[in-house]
């Protein structure tokens, strides 16, 4: 008779079911779940349990936010399926049921096109998840001005006023200290040419003028700049396990780089006469959705607020709120095709009944 | 003595095997016996009739005590399906309904390996089912369904 084993390792686990035919493997991954109990709901055996997630994400106690019944379980990976940050997966002999074609998955997706990308790092900074990763090239100072400069070291006094008023700190000098033999105070003056802007503040400020220095931007305009060597290159990079698909990025890019496919539709309401302010939603939120907007500047206000542009109808908050005020409606699941009638009909019991 | 009715349900599966048509050296390829052991089954040597008699009432228990109790004695999967299907007189025919989830359970499960999962659905080759029923016991959607489809002999 096959058995199922159960392995917990801190708040992850891990189900087993291994025959002389095949080794069925569901690992859940607490760090990655955020808590909207679809595992729960499409599970065909009543095998997950949702903790009390609210209490969990708000007291930070060392529970795992769903619970699995070996007993139950039977290792078939509905579960998995349909987990909007693949928190759960089913592997058979070591390989992911997603990435087997007879079974469904979420089509959702987030992509950012190097082609278009500007490296402004928004999304970056945006990204709810922190799963984006933006590194980029920057051009070349020396190449985007050029000029001339040229200090008269017959006339510098040394003074030393040029190297701290450089705002690029090109110019290094090295002191010497006067002696009985070289009573003057001397120094060995060197402009770094690589590090010059040609902003001309050292010529303005030497009182003795002896640097002579012209930018060739301002007598010229900027005709001989390459517009290549003014590019700002680089790569980015999304970590799909931390990425919630929630369009961030693609809202908050100011030249339409990201681009991103969400596997839900749906609505959420809010009951304002049933909301008591107290934030859990919006710790449990994967999305920033939820936010209590300042009524004036500096006092935090107490009317909850949603932006759905961000909303994968995950059903976290619905799940985590404690007084129900929160309605999280799915009306598409979208999903790639398989010719399980019994997935199928699970998958599509997902949307809320009407 | 596990031995003797191991011996038994051997000469059995031997006996039905060549009035098959399969050749003595088929037979003893097929049991993993030495081609003169097949030969003296045949002939009715180096075998208690007992053992072959206890062997006899076992073919006649009810399938999946045939089936679980060979396996027991043989602890073989290929030698257990050989005789559990030779010496089964009756045939089935599993159907698996849509509200199979393709768990797999009933595939890791049949002694037989008389079942496979197509794109999420199990299904059940009646070439190899001996009627145990251990798959529908263990599914937990319902969805298997084992019929008798004729009592032969």
């Amino acid at each position: 008779m096959v058995t199922n084993t159960k392995e917990v390792k801190g708040k992850d686990i891990c189900v087993q079911r291994v025959s002389p035919e095949e080794k069925r493997e569901l690992a859940y991954k607490d760090d990655v779940c955020v808590g909207c109990g679809i595992c729960a709901k499409i599970c065909p055996t009543e095998a997950i349990e949702l903790g009390e997630i609210g209490a969990i994400e708000r007291t930070g106690v060392d529970e795992s936010k769903i619970s699995i019944d070996e007993t139950k379980c039977v290792l078939c990976g509905m579960c998995s399926s349909p987990c909007p940050v693949d928190a759960l997966d089913l592997k058979l002999d070591e390989k992911s049921i997603k990435d087997m074609a007879e079974y469904p998955k979420l089509i959702k997706s987030a992509e950012i096109s190097d082609d278009l990308c500007i490296y402004c790092k928004a999304c970056e900074t945006a990204c709810p998840r922190d799963a984006i990763t933006i590194a980029r090239i920057l051009p070349e100072r020396s190449k985007l001005v050029t000029g001339e400069i040229e200090i008269d070291k017959d006339t510098c006094i040394s003074c030393g006023i040029c190297e701290e008023m450089c705002p690029a700190d090109a110019i290094e000098m090295e002191h010497h200290e006067p002696t009985s033999s070289d009573p003057t105070v001397s120094s060995d003056i060197k402009v770094d040419k690589e590090k010059c802007v040609y902003c001309l503040i050292c010529r303005k400020s030497c009182p003795v003028d002896a640097i002579k220095a012209v930018c060739r931007s301002c007598s010229y305009g900027d005709y001989d700049l390459n517009p290549e060597d003014t590019e700002t290159t680089g790569s980015s990079f999304i970590d799909e396990e931390a990425c919630v698909n929630c369009g961030w990025c693609q809202e908050i890019c100011p030249v339409d780089a990201a681009k991103v496919e969400k596997a839900f539709e749906g609505e959420l309401t809010i009951n304002q006469d049933k909301c008591e302010a107290c934030g859990t939603c919006v710790d449990i939120c994967p999305c920033n959705v939820l936010s209590f907007p300042e009524e004036e500047f500096g006092v935090q206000g107490d009317k909850l607020q949603a932006d759905e542009r961000f909303c994968i109808y995950c059903g976290a908050c619905e799940n985590a709120c404690p007084v129900e005020a929160i309605d999280v409606k799915r009306t598409a699941v979208k999903h790639t095709p398989t010719k399980s009638k019994s997935w199928e009909k699970q998958l599509s019991e997902l949307k809320t009944q009407t | 003595m596990p031995k003797h009715i191991v011996s038994g349900l051997k000469y059995l599966t031997a006996v039905e095997l060549i009035r098959e048509g399969l050749s003595q050296k088929e037979v003893a390829k097929i049991l993993e016996i030495d081609r003169s052991t097949v030969s003296h089954y045949l002939n009715g040597r180096n075998l208690s009739w007992n053992s072959i008699e206890v062997a006899e009432i076992i073919t006649k228990f009810c399938p999946k005590d045939f089936l679980t109790l060979t396996y027991a004695l043989l602890n073989d999967s290929e030698k257990t399906r050989v005789i559990v299907k030779t010496c089964s007189k009756k045939s089935y025919k599993g159907s698996v309904e849509e509200s199979c989830i393709g768990c797999g359970l009933c595939v890791d499960t049949c002694l037989l390996n008389a079942i496979v999962l197509d794109d999420l659905k199990a299904r059940v080759d009646s070439d190899w089912c001996n009627g145990c029923n251990m798959c529908r016991d263990v599914c937990p959607t319902d969805s298997i369904k084992i019929l008798e489809v004729n009592n032969g002999y």
